[in-house]
């Protein structure tokens, strides 16, 4: 799931550490940090297309789809608009 | 029920909330985003401390405008929220319904007698090979990313494009200690150099495009390199972007001379912006076709009421204009519900916004036609192995073998029922612009004579199980008028 991290976070001012899941994995996040800032931040993965290519948030902002992934049970939910919060569960695969 | 539902919290969205609820109507605002303020003044979330917001220079006036705005207790905020649909009520003629969805809480629906799309704008998307490999961005993913999430890249960045953001946004990573192995821009620097200068003469001017020059300055005095008449003809990598080719072109972005290769982590890229009309679309409205304002547009009248009766558009979807247009649209839009509605609006209100309105045209034409992109040369960029529409998987070679095989289709909408581009999660937003250069390049003919996309509810999938909810009214809050997710 990880790979080097090509995100880093730039500033320490941050809210609480909270723990998520991708796919299983706990990774942590800071409160109000999106899902999909927190996975960048880690080198997560996010889906892979139907070739099995990999894929990554382009727009930051709701409309790519491109870092949609199942939250807490809800498919094709934008990380890039959800901010992480303790024991949410992230699965990454089965993009439509 | 409200008297006006505004769809989006930027500048048009923020101004004509406030304006409208000072002519007395009941207004609720509805933005997927946690906070107030748009894509151009996105904002750390709260829970950073010490994220001070400062505005870009030349929009000192938006930390005053979300500030009355978030002080507004008039004003009901529905922030996490995505607008999906817009529904006439039948019982009730002059009602329209908004169909919201939030991540957690399902869809809902909220009610109002007039309505102000002011859904603002997204990066042009430009197909070209590698472009779906991680690490590829849009301009304003990345700004977005390195000043509300405070993140940056941790490898070597190449940004490409043809919009002043670029130049904005290479200075921001600059600033953060990314190392920018280049700007690569499809004109060439000296011309809109010059236009930069001359803005300052221009009457009334904003100083954002001023304020781009200094920053190309300053980034070539840090030693980064800006390419004139360069465009990105492919991104490279397995599972992550390794490096990107650049090409030189001519004049019209024609490529001209050798590729050559860059070393890069992340490519950034930024042609200019796409206006957000799915919602306009949906509800019925009119669109016009305006290359140097943002493709398709939400025709109005002078009052930025659109062809369908109630309903109102302010900002980028009015056509791309930047947030001093938003602004001023936003508050003239509200005038003019006010006045539909029943409010007294004196003359002099109206003649002060329409004055504003036509301040900020004055500038944002100049700049619309600098940096309109060339759309044939990038629909150009797609090869017949590259991926046009990212969520179907359909590649220009697929669209191109369909045009071939049916000669008579010169509609975007054939292709995208035959060859399924537009029907994935993005519903279009991605790829619509690409068919469209495609298709023209095929039939020979101009962009916009291939038509549009048509959207349906919901414009944002949304689970199925959350349909059923659409009669749903959502519960007007009461003491509480803040909603922030």
């Amino acid at each position: 799931m990880t790979q080097d991290n090509t995100w880093r976070r730039t500033v320490n001012e941050r809210a609480a550490a909270v723990t998520i899941t991708v796919d299983g994995r706990p990774l942590r996040a800071r409160a109000g940090e999106t899902v999909a800032t927190a996975m960048l931040a880690h080198g997560a993965a996010f889906d892979r297309d139907r070739t099995g290519a990999r894929r990554a948030p382009l727009c930051n902002m709701g409309t790519c789809f491109e870092c949609a992934a199942t939250v807490d049970g809800r498919p094709l939910t934008r990380t890039c608009l959800v901010p992480a919060r303790e024991d949410m569960a992230v699965q990454t695969q089965g993009r439509l | 029920m409200f008297d006006l539902a505004i769809i989006g919290a930027g500048p048009a969205g923020m101004a004509a909330a406030l304006t409208a609820a000072d002519h007395g109507l009941r207004v609720v605002v509805i933005d997927e985003q946690g906070r107030a303020g748009g894509q151009i003044f996105r904002r750390p979330p709260e829970t950073f401390t010490g994220s001070e917001f400062r505005p870009t220079a030349g929009y000192e006036w938006a930390t005053a405008l979300i500030r009355r705005f978030e002080a507004d207790t008039r004003v009901v905020g529905r922030f996490g929220w995505s607008a999906i649909g817009i529904l006439h009520e039948d019982a009730e003629p002059d009602t329209l319904c908004v169909a919201v969805n939030h991540p957690t809480r399902g869809t809902g629906m909220i009610t109002a007698r007039r309505l102000l799309i002011a859904t603002g704008a997204y990066d042009l998307p430009v197909a070209f090979p590698g472009w779906t490999l991680p690490g590829v961005m849009a301009a304003g993913g990345v700004q977005t990313l390195v000043k509300a999430q405070k993140v940056a890249p941790a490898g070597e960045v190449v940004l490409a494009g043809a919009h002043p953001l670029l130049l904005l946004v290479a200075d921001l990573l600059v600033g953060n200690g990314v190392p920018v192995r280049e700007v690569a821009f499809a004109q060439s620097i000296p011309a809109p150099a010059e236009m930069l200068r001359a803005l300052n003469a221009v009457p009334g001017h904003l100083r954002m495009l001023a304020e781009t020059g200094t920053v190309l300055t300053r980034l070539l005095r840090r030693g980064v390199r800006v390419s004139p008449r360069t465009v990105v003809t492919a991104a490279h990598g397995t599972e992550h972007v390794s490096r990107v080719t650049l090409t030189r072109v001519d004049r019209r972005w024609q490529a001209k001379g050798a590729p050559r290769d860059v070393a890069a982590s992340h490519l950034v890229v930024g042609y200019g912006f796409v206006a957000s009309t799915e919602l306009a679309r949906q509800a019925g409205c009119e669109l016009t076709f305006d290359s140097p304002r943002g493709g398709w547009v939400v025709a109005h009248d002078e009052r930025l009421r659109t062809s369908v009766p109630g309903v109102s558009v302010a900002g980028e979807p009015a056509g791309v204009a930047g947030a001093d247009a938003s602004r001023a649209e936003g508050a003239l839009a509200a005038l003019a519900l006010a006045a539909d509605l029943g409010r007294p609006v004196p003359a002099a209100a109206f003649t002060e916004a329409e004055r504003a309105v036509a301040r900020a045209a004055r500038f944002s034409t100049v700049v619309q036609r600098v940096f309109e992109p060339d759309r044939e040369a990038l629909g150009r960029l797609a090869t017949q192995e590259t991926t046009i529409c990212r969520c179907e998987m359909v590649s220009r070679g697929n669209v191109d073998d369909f045009l071939a095989s049916a000669p008579f289709v010169t509609d975007v909408n054939a292709v995208k029922l035959s060859c399924r581009t537009g029907m994935g999660p993005c519903q279009g937003r991605y790829c619509e612009n690409t068919v469209a250069g495609v298709l023209a390049a095929a039939r020979d003919q101009p962009i916009g004579l291939g038509g549009r996309f048509s959207a349906h509810l919901p414009v944002k999938p949304v689970p199925v199980g959350d349909l059923g909810a659409l009669d749903t009214p959502l519960p007007e809050p009461g003491a509480t008028p803040r909603d922030i997710n």
